[in-house]
């Protein structure tokens, strides 16, 4: 998938994560983490990113995320949000791969 | 954990629930900004406990009451903003805050651009906006002794710009010309730049740029928490110029800074006597040059709009130069024309 424009999903809210996409030149994904709990679970975090972007198919983007504790499922579903709404996607969602 | 807390939009149209923003942001020392597209109200059954607001892309007037501080309320506030920008088709989201409360807004993922202390700081929530803006320009970087730098809004372009521009760059070995970008105009950007790129042709030592978000836009125009009209103007005027000291003038080397004077507009001379009072401490140049005049009265922009205004568009042929004119001579300017007849507002 590819990212086309920048696009946020999320809240600030405590137990849940800002994410912000942005299409990037170089292939690659760039993880900007901001976390409450960036000592305890940034690494955890960056992965659950990484992995849900991969799955979705995205080669390059770069990703900021603003983190108030969210649970890894939380991370996930407001990457996808974000990523579908960045590719412009609004229909005929793959569930298979995102679930 | 639920305090039983809920956000809702606040419709400032009624008289009622604008008083309350307003007493509310009162006794945080904040005045209630007169140009606001949306604002937030966040409650404790039925008591407002914050609020905050935008303009275009800058969020504004935010305040949590001291009793609600420390609970997260701030993030409420922010993410119910920043979801709404999104709605809206802004993704650059621009933040103002007193300096005390800077640190709040980090935590909300804002990253700061500039501060005047004891006053205002611009947040931004890119991550690297401004540096990615800076290296954009360094790009188009020329390296020279005498390298000065201009901004123009250009509304439309006049002999009055050329004459500066001209001027400007007899002077120097290399002139950096910025049009203002933000569509506050009634003429829109795209032919404003049309028109100075034409209009500078023949001038082989400029490089024309876009303003973009950090020079004179309305993300460096704060206007509240702050009492009178005259601190208003001072500050932004202040803003504006430390985000030009602070990040434009080394990504292009600029020594010098030109303005043309100011004979009507109250906010442009003070501008540029804060300009002059700012730049000049780090020892960048300010030069003021006089309006070139005809007929004894100076060629300005606005002119040549209320010729336009009027019809008289053979009026205006000795005020700008032959691209400005032909362009408003031809079929594609008619719908601009329409534009500016019915247009109101000061530009």
């Amino acid at each position: 998938m590819e990212i086309k424009e920048v696009s946020i999903a999320g809240t600030l809210e405590s137990s849940d994560i800002l994410v912000r996409i942005e299409p990037k030149e170089e292939v690659g994904i760039e993880i900007e983490l901001k976390s409450s709990v960036e000592k305890q679970f940034g690494r955890q975090i960056r992965k659950v990113i990484n992995n849900t972007l991969e799955t979705m198919g995205v080669k390059s983007a770069r990703v900021i995320a603003t983190d108030k504790g969210a649970l890894d499922c939380v991370i996930k579903a407001r990457v996808e949000c974000a990523t579908f709404r960045a590719a412009g996607v609004t229909q005929n969602f793959n569930w298979e791969v995102i679930g | 954990m639920d305090y039983g807390i809920e956000d809702r939009r606040i419709f400032l149209d009624d008289i009622g629930e604008r008083k309350k923003v307003e007493l509310f942001l009162n006794n945080e020392g904040i005045k209630l900004d007169k140009n606001l597209d949306y604002t937030v109200g966040v409650y404790d059954s039925k008591q407002l406990v914050a609020t905050g607001s935008f303009f275009k892309n800058t969020l504004r007037c935010l305040a949590v009451s001291s009793e609600y501080q420390g609970l997260g309320v701030t993030n409420t506030v922010v993410s119910h903003l920043m979801n709404e920008q999104y709605y809206r088709g802004y993704t650059d989201i621009f933040l103002y805050t007193k300096c005390n409360t800077a640190k709040f807004f980090r935590n909300t993922g804002f990253n700061e651009v500039a501060r005047i202390e004891d006053a205002v700081v611009l947040m931004e929530s890119k991550s690297k906006g401004v540096q990615e803006y800076v290296e954009s320009l360094s790009k188009k970087r020329v390296n020279a002794d005498r390298v000065a730098s201009i901004v123009v809004n250009a509304n439309p372009f006049t002999l009055g710009h050329q004459y500066l521009i001209e001027k400007v760059a007899s002077e120097n070995d290399v002139v950096h010309v910025f049009v203002v970008s933000e569509d506050a105009s009634i003429i829109p950007f795209s032919v404003r730049y049309d028109l100075v790129k034409k209009g500078t042709s023949h001038l082989k030592n400029i490089i024309i740029h876009k303003s973009g978000n950090y020079i004179i836009s309305s993300a460096t125009f704060p206007s509240y928490f702050i009492k009178d009209g005259k601190t208003v103007v001072t500050t932004h005027a202040k803003l504006d110029l430390e985000i030009f000291k602070k990040y434009i003038v080394p990504a292009l080397g600029i020594n010098r800074r030109y303005v043309g004077e100011e004979p009507y507009c109250e906010v442009t001379k003070k501008y540029n006597e804060i300009m002059k009072l700012t730049l000049e401490k780090d020892g960048i140049e300010c030069r003021i040059i006089p309006r070139l005049e005809q007929e004894g009265k100076a060629i300005s922009a606005s002119r040549v709009r209320a010729y336009i205004k009027e019809g008289k568009i053979e009026e205006i042929k000795n005020l700008v130069p032959s691209s400005t004119y032909e362009y408003f001579k031809c079929r594609a300017a008619e719908g601009l024309i329409e534009k500016i007849k019915n247009n109101i507002g000061r530009h």
